[in-house]
């Protein structure tokens, strides 16, 4: 499934960047987060707590940045599985950003998310309906929590 | 805790569930074993309700209304005599999946588990219905349109079950209507609508319509149920309701159909809804 959004934050694009690229401010920002440690310059391990209904489970997930022109564009590929590869995990992501005359910045994303395995039964339509909310939950956490960094 | 209990009473059940988060309360198993086929959960322990008798119970209340027990199965509930109004619960029942799901399923299951397709939730809302809830702080009531939060999450919190449904009464003159719009007979609803309309003289003195599978829980517009007060189940204000439904409907997009198709067909189906309201009691769908 293909998962699109934008949001806004008021902070340049090298601050937005540089908070995109640290395992700690994602660990903060995105809920469900158990565990996230880099495992190389533009590799990251996650461990996520994903809850729908009486399903809860842990996705162990590899993140590396394949392309990047900082501080403007990066792709990504997601892999990783829960429930010892009982379901399986893919995510190419690319991410954009646009700095506007004001000092805000526009980030952009889209993402190929494929699950397969036991999770992959379970409705399609409440998952993306499920990612959706995450992402939105996770762009108003990291927006307020850039802009208050880069109002301190 | 391991393997499989079944406790004769509430309390004894509650705390099972709350010494083990693990754990899960069994209902009719309509659900919870085919998840655990699918391998999808794995319960530490099975928590039977199906010894207490308690759960089973069903009564009319000093003020009129009906209290159903959580582990009445479809299939009683599908058949129950019921008065106008709160019957709208009886319509959804009896279209529940199929009589293998309607002879196992249980409205407290149902209801605990909160698919956004199934039937109970908006039917539930239309009668303005209350959960009973007892868990290890005790027992409370909660108005069903409060109960369903989000996508197969309900109001219940740990160590909590659902003990039983209270269907208010729906005065002189209600009327319900209860329909969804389904692939093939049997399967979850694309869209389900649930009305509850009182009438005086033809003019609409009270209503809830609510609607299902379109969004984490019931959708409800109360102020534009409003707009129809004093009026027919026609007109203006009623395709306003069908309208209003629509645009607060937050649908799936999945092999039922897409988002848009569902927001397309909630004002036909709604406007379906009243009109078998407004039809003479006998005929009323």
């Amino acid at each position: 499934m293909r998962l699109e959004d934008s949001f806004t934050v008021r902070a340049p694009a090298d601050k937005v960047w540089a908070a995109l690229t640290d395992p700690a401010t994602i660990g903060r920002c995105l809920p469900g987060i158990e565990r996230i440690e880099a495992t190389g310059a533009d590799a990251y391990r996650a461990a996520i707590r994903v809850e729908l209904g009486p399903i809860r489970t842990v996705f162990n997930v590899q993140v590396e940045i394949r392309d990047q022109a900082p501080p403007r564009r990066m792709t990504t590929v997601t892999r990783g599985e829960e429930g010892t590869r009982a379901s399986v995990l893919s995510a190419d992501s690319t991410v954009e950003l646009d700095e506007r005359p004001d000092g805000t910045t526009a980030v952009r994303y889209a993402s190929e998310v494929a699950v397969v395995g036991r999770l992959g039964k379970f409705g399609l339509g409440v998952m993306r309906k499920k990612a959706e909310a995450l992402g939105r939950t996770f762009a108003d956490n990291f927006r307020a929590w850039v802009e208050q960094a880069a109002a301190a | 805790m391991t393997g499989f209990r079944r406790p004769s009473t509430v309390a004894e059940a509650v705390g099972l569930l709350a010494a083990d988060a693990e754990a899960r309360a069994l209902a009719g198993g309509a659900t919870l074993v085919a998840m655990m086929n699918a391998d999808l959960v794995a319960p530490s322990a099975l928590v039977s309700l199906a010894g207490i008798a308690a759960l089973r119970r069903t009564e009319t209340l000093p003020d009129g209304s009906v209290r159903l027990g959580a582990m009445r199965r479809h299939a009683e509930n599908a058949v129950m005599d019921l008065a106008p109004g709160p019957d709208v619960v009886r319509r959804a029942a009896a279209r529940i999946a199929n009589p293998v799901v309607r002879n196992m399923g249980t409205i407290g299951g149902s209801v605990a588990f909160a698919d956004p397709g199934a039937d109970y939730p908006a039917a539930l809302v239309a009668a303005g219905a209350a959960v009973e809830i007892a868990g290890p702080s005790g027992d409370r009531a909660v108005a069903a349109e409060d109960f369903f939060v989000d996508w197969y999450t309900t109001a219940l919190g740990p160590g909590e079950i659902v003990t039983g449904v209270v269907l208010p009464p729906g005065g002189a003159g209600a009327r319900s209507a209860y329909d969804k719009l389904v692939r093939v007979s049997g399967d979850f609803a694309i869209v389900s609508v649930a009305a509850v309309a009182r009438l005086e003289r033809g003019a609409v003195a009270g209503l809830r319509v609510a609607v299902g599978g379109c969004g984490p829980r019931p959708v409800r517009v109360a102020e534009a149920e409003r707009a129809l007060l004093g009026g027919g189940l026609d007109g203006p204000a009623a395709a306003a309701l069908g309208a209003a439904i629509a645009e607060a409907a937050d649908p799936p997009d999945d092999v039922r159909g897409s988002a848009a198709y569902r927001r397309r067909v909630i004002p036909g189906l709604v406007a379906r809804a009243l009109a078998a309201c407004a039809a003479p009691l006998e005929h009323a769908a």
